[in-house]
């Protein structure tokens, strides 16, 4: 489908981690200036705007708007489950696109300190939470399976969060700031065998934030900073027909052609990539559904260095989930703060050399019978 | 969903979640899923249109109770409805489904992917009510019939 191109101008997060004194206003507020200030625009140019969240309770994002002084432009606040940032990305990136708005705001803001302890689990409504499960336990039992189906090793897995978290000491945002090694992450405490609490990402709280805008806009800016929006895909999990291997995405790798489609480049082409880490194993899941790995050898990639900051395709240079921290809702709009950062070359110590084409994946909610609940893939070019 | 006729008599015990299991005349419990007749395709939990071919007639479909794991966790942190540690796994069941379940009677560490196992109804922890609850766990299946 045609359409005209869309552009990011401004991006802005405050720091992820527990942050307990603050509240999810204060932090939704804090990465709002922080867009409006780095696109170097005036916020009574915004037009519309989109709130991801997941728990935060009624009116958040107007409350936000409430904050900075932009009332009385059209909102939306959006729950998409982890995707719920990302899909509040994508109702900006579609406004503009179908020419309604000229600049619209997108953010996702999220204090879980203050909403909850300990692992997650599904709707309680939902037959599978009726029998015991948690959203560790999902991704223990894909682990499980990958490694006898790939005849990869524990320790192997181990190596993801050391990767992401080595990233994240370079992430002043991040909630993590010191690296870790293979032995801490066997030896921290099981979550879900054979997933230890070093392989799930934290309870975080944390707000980023997007200016999207047209063309002209981009343009007028005149700034050269701009980073172009080439596709911004949402899928929504098939109910299965027939049980497949729960160590391959389909779900991911439809999304993924969606994007790859929208935005005329192919795996191939992608320099680096921010992918939904929830855990240690949804990186491998993630990258080899989207392509950028082959299936069921990512892992051996990671050992040999590919993965890194400097390699052939990193993969999380902000440290990811697992080392930035997931305040939900903000962790889509964060994901391509990073990008956006990496494109324009002012990603600091961990600047990735030459990157041109950067995607972003996110992923999150599960019911029974469907693979997933929501999926998004956005690309962004330089 | 309307509130037709009002209840006049108590159930005996009500299942886990509305549709999912029944007692057969012998007392022994087994799953109810979907099926489409259209085009065969099985599901469960139950579902009111088949998501192959959308027909939205679909057929009541008991299922058999014995089923290979697919994959399995020990969980070790969870909510205080499941007091941990406990098993939870996948099961393959004959007609096409994966279902999760909790495997009881097993050592955590004699449990492995490919294992028989045989599903049972069961009493889970009442509801708010006070009503009984029925659910389902896996147990290891015995190996006298070859199994499915």
């Amino acid at each position: 489908m045609a359409g005209p191109d869309v552009f990011i101008v401004g991006v802005g997060m405050t720091r992820f981690g527990k942050q307990p004194e603050r509240d999810t206003v204060e932090l939704g507020a804090e990465a709002v200036r922080g867009a409006v200030e780095d696109a170097g625009i005036d916020p009574r140019r915004i037009e519309g705007s989109y709130c991801g969240h997941v728990f935060q309770g009624m009116a958040t994002g107007q409350r936000v708007l409430a904050r900075v002084g932009l009332a009385g432009i059209p909102l939306a606040n959006v729950e998409n489950a982890c995707s719920s940032g990302a899909t509040a990305l994508r109702e900006a990136y579609i406004a503009v696109r179908a020419g309604e708005h000229d600049v619209v705001l997108a953010f996702g803001t999220e204090h879980l300190t203050s909403r909850f302890k300990g692992a997650f689990t599904p709707n309680e409504d939902d037959l599978e939470a009726a029998v015991g499960l948690t959203m560790p336990a999902i991704y223990a039992m894909r682990a499980r399976r990958y490694l006898e189906d790939f005849g990869v090793t524990r320790e192997q897995l181990a190596l993801i969060p050391v990767k992401n978290k080595r990233n994240a000491a370079l992430n002043p945002l991040a909630q993590f700031q010191e690296q870790i090694t293979v032995e801490d992450v066997l030896a921290s405490r099981p979550i879900a065998d054979p997933l230890r609490l070093l392989d799930c990402s934290p309870v975080s709280d944390g707000a980023a934030a997007a200016i999207v805008v047209s063309a002209a806009v981009a343009r007028s800016l005149g700034n050269g900073r701009a980073v172009r929006l080439a596709a911004s895909a949402l899928r929504t999990g098939a109910l299965e027909v027939e049980p497949g291997p729960m160590t391959f995405e389909p779900l991911t790798r439809d999304t993924a052609a969606d994007a790859y489609a929208r935005a005329g480049v192919g795996p191939e082409d992608v320099g680096f990539a921010e992918v939904h880490d929830c855990f240690t194993i949804a990186e491998a899941l993630r990258v080899e559904g989207l392509g950028l790995f082959p299936r069921g050898e990512y892992l051996q990639a990671v050992e040999r260095g590919e993965a890194d900051i400097g390699g052939r395709l990193p993969v999380n240079p902000s440290g990811g989930l697992l080392g930035k921290g997931h305040p939900l809702g903000a962790t889509g709009v964060a994901q391509v703060v990073e990008l956006v950062r990496q494109l324009r070359g002012e990603a600091g110590s961990r600047q990735i050399a030459g990157a041109k084409v950067g995607l972003a994946h996110c992923r999150g909610g599960k019911a029974a019978g469907i693979e997933g609940a929501a999926c998004t893939v956005q690309i962004l070019v330089r | 969903m309307s509130h037709t006729e009002q209840e006049t008599t108590t159930p005996a015990w009500v299942p886990l979640r509305p549709g999912v299991l029944e007692l057969g005349p012998d007392g022994q419990g087994h799953l109810l899923g979907s099926r489409c007749p259209a085009c065969g395709a099985c599901f469960f939990p139950p579902v009111e249109v088949c998501a192959r071919c959308l027909n939205g007639e679909l057929e009541r479909a008991p299922l058999g109770t014995r089923g290979t794991l697919y994959t399995f966790t020990v969980v070790h942190q969870s909510t205080p409805a499941f007091p941990a540690p406990y098993v939870l796994g996948y099961v393959d069941l004959p007609e096409g489904v994966r279902v999760l379940g909790q495997i009881a009677g097993v050592e955590p560490d004699d449990v492995r992917i490919g294992m028989e196992l045989a599903l049972s109804v069961e009493p889970f922890a009442p509801d708010e009510e006070g009503r009984q609850v029925l659910g389902y766990r896996f147990h290891a299946a015995p190996e006298d019939d070859g199994g499915a």
